[in-house]
């Protein structure tokens, strides 16, 4: 038996004429479709009023579930707790989904990903945010202000590329001031251990340097037209949430009140991230309770990609609807 | 410093504190909001198979009273808004897949094609598009197999000017489903209204260049390579799902064993006006879904929300659908 190339199959009849004779169908004939092998850009737009949403994938990581990953409770009751949701058994998977919001006057961007340093380390599997974005038909150089929710590597990573450079060139750098403060202090670097002891160092080489290009807010403020901040302290000791209003349209960003949706199912549980979990366990519960109760379309950093649904309380917890992804906006 | 209050987090901040903080940046003008949405497609694997899910979009309409045939409409709306919808609206949305499997293209099932696209100003027979967004084209489907003879299953076979969308394919149906439609006694039979234009709609499709490339298939039996045939009767009598495998791994391609899934998933007892028997369409829909739970098997659903993969589990007298979470990377 023969192979055809494509090039034959278009220029030759002979060789189509050839195959029939060997009871070959057409569609036999024909050149073999590669498989693509990668998934599609994963962007997500919705409408907020008039503001348009678009919720950025930056990757997922999945590792072996550590024995104190969630530090109050018996590992077999998180480990059944992940299963259930469909992850691997033994394993977590964290998944990391910054935004951009285009308000029609500024195009604003919260929390950045992992960067790209993240990317080459882990070939691809985090630090998608820059690759995304472009194909979304976002120009890093036309974000006029990025927002930072607090100041863990998964949310300031992308600030600037592997060797220095900021990614959004032209950008206000907006940072809660209470973050700042917790970050920048000798005295808090050198008493820090475990997760907080690996982030001073990657805090200060994020941060350093960038000049008047850094505001620092305080929560409550608005960060962008439309787009409020809210002091949700515990997880970090400055980190924050947002109200995004425009018109009638609202969304809860929640950040990382909750990692990914097993700690909406059981807003009692401490994962290890947490600085302090019992302020972040009542955070928790009020930010969850006043989502619920508005009915809020809520943005979760650590929700699966795209990242937006609702909250609903059940049981003594709540759970997630996950939007329905909407092909016509 | 304000924690949380309804106040603080949703009518923002004084003028001043927006004027301070935008004293300071260039003044650029705003960029162009894109207006659409990421091209629709998605792909997993099934052991060597790569499954490119592809949306066809969307049709809106007021929720009809008799959407649901054997419960009143204030149910429905009722369980509409708990999900989360618009109580008055059904979002009806269509996602046929594209299996390459050994180099071929076989496609399920085709949205509802160019004239579509037209008729609701592109909100549905996205389907092209995202084919081609995807970096595959119609020219390249090897195979088109047909999962039943309705209107957003089969009309994408035909362009808007009634010639083929799919010049390089064959065209595989179910052996009974195509003798139902094409059966005269039957079409004599058919009431007035609903069936009567399904029987007109299907004998325009399948004629001409698509009737000429056109292939039966029996339930039962392997369609192409990987691609197994499943009786599914009650939506239309030659109703056809599939089970997609590859080495151990395999998906449940339910085509409309139900309907979107946060009514007739959780709802299995509930008759979509388009099934044209419920009672069977039912029983039909119980069997799946008892199935799906007890092998675990994960459902590929056409009404479904893109990308219209989930897992299934038991709930209440229902069932419940939890979407796969979306890989970035595979």
């Amino acid at each position: 038996m023969f192979t055809l190339s494509r090039r034959d199959f278009l220029t030759s009849t002979a060789a189509t004429t050839a195959a029939l004779s060997l009871g070959l169908s057409p569609s036999e004939l024909r050149a073999a479709t590669p498989p693509a092998g990668k998934q599609a850009p994963s962007f997500y737009r919705y409408k907020v009023g008039d503001f348009e949403v678009t919720q950025i994938a930056d990757g997922a990581r999945t590792f072996p579930m550590p024995d104190q990953f969630v530090v109050n409770q018996k590992k077999d009751d998180a480990l059944a707790a992940a299963e259930a949701a469909y992850i691997p058994k033994g394993q977590v998977t964290i998944v990391f989904n910054p935004m951009v919001i285009n308000t029609g006057s500024k195009l604003v961007v919260i929390d950045t990903g992992n960067g790209l340093g993240a990317f080459e380390q882990t070939k691809g599997a985090v630090g998608q945010m820059n690759g995304t974005m472009k194909a979304a038909g976002i120009d890093p150089a036309a974000v006029d202000i990025v927002v930072i929710s607090h100041f863990h590597g998964d949310h300031i990573g992308g600030l600037k590329t592997a060797d220095g450079k900021l990614v959004y060139p032209n950008a206000e750098i907006k940072v809660p001031a209470a973050e700042w403060a917790f970050w920048t202090d000798e005295a808090n670097a050198a008493k820090a251990n475990g997760f907080n002891k690996a982030q001073f160092p990657n805090v200060k080489k994020m941060l350093d340097g960038l000049g008047d290009k850094v505001t620092k807010y305080e929560a409550g403020q608005e960060v962008a037209p439309g787009i409020t901040s809210i002091s949700t302290p515990g997880h970090t000791p400055g980190h924050v949430s947002y109200a995004v209003q425009s018109g009638s349209g609202k969304l809860l960003v929640q950040s990382d009140v909750t990692n990914i949706p097993m700690f909406v199912d059981h807003p009692d549980w401490h994962i290890s991230f947490d600085n302090d979990p019992s302020l972040a366990q009542q955070t928790r519960h009020k930010f969850l309770d006043m989502a619920a109760a508005e009915k809020a379309l809520i943005a979760g950093y650590h929700f699966w990609f795209p990242s937006v649904g609702h909250v609903e309380k059940a049981g003594s917890g709540y759970r997630l609807v996950p939007v329905a992804w909407n092909p016509s906006i | 410093m304000t924690y949380l209050t309804r106040r603080s987090a949703l009518l923002g901040t004084t003028a001043a504190a927006f004027a301070a903080a935008t004293a300071t940046m260039p003044a650029r003008a705003g960029a162009p909001a894109a207006g659409k949405q990421a091209p629709g497609f998605y792909r997993y694997k099934v052991g060597d198979i790569e499954v490119n899910v592809i949306t066809d979009g969307v049709v809106r309409a007021k929720l009809a009273d008799n959407f649901v045939t054997n419960v009143k409409s204030d149910e429905v709306k009722e369980a509409l808004a708990a999900a989360h919808y618009d109580r008055e609206i059904f979002n009806n949305t269509f996602t046929p897949i594209v299996l390459n499997s050994g180099g071929k293209l076989t496609l399920i099932d085709t949205g509802v094609g160019e004239a579509g696209f037209n008729g609701t100003k592109g909100t549905a027979g996205q389907f092209t598009n995202n084919l081609n967004a995807s970096g595959l084209n119609p020219g390249m489907i090897d195979r088109v197999i047909i999962s039943h003879y309705h209107g957003d299953h089969i009309n994408g076979l035909l362009k808007a000017d009634g010639s083929i969308a799919y010049p390089n394919a064959e065209i595989l149906v179910p052996a009974p489903e195509h003798a139902f439609w094409m059966s005269d006694a039957e079409m004599a039979k058919a009431p007035k209204g609903r069936m009567e234009e399904l029987f007109k709609n299907n004998r325009r499709v399948f004629a001409g260049e698509v009737l000429k490339r056109l292939h039966t298939y029996e339930h039962g039996k392997e369609v192409v390579p990987g691609v197994t045939a499943v009786s599914t009767p009650g939506h239309t009598p030659g109703h056809t799902s599939f089970v997609v495998a590859s080495g151990d791994k395999k998906v449940f391609v339910q085509s409309d064993v139900t309907h979107v899934p946060y009514l007739f998933v959780r709802h299995p007892g509930w008759h979509a006006a388009y099934d044209q028997d419920g009672a069977m369409a039912e029983a039909t829909r119980r069997k799946v879904y008892d199935m799906l739970v007890a092998d675990k098997m994960m459902v590929q659903g056409f009404h479904y929300p893109f990308p219209a993969h989930a897992y299934i589990e038991k709930s209440g007298d229902g069932y419940r659908e939890v979407m796969v979470p979306w890989n970035a990377a595979i």
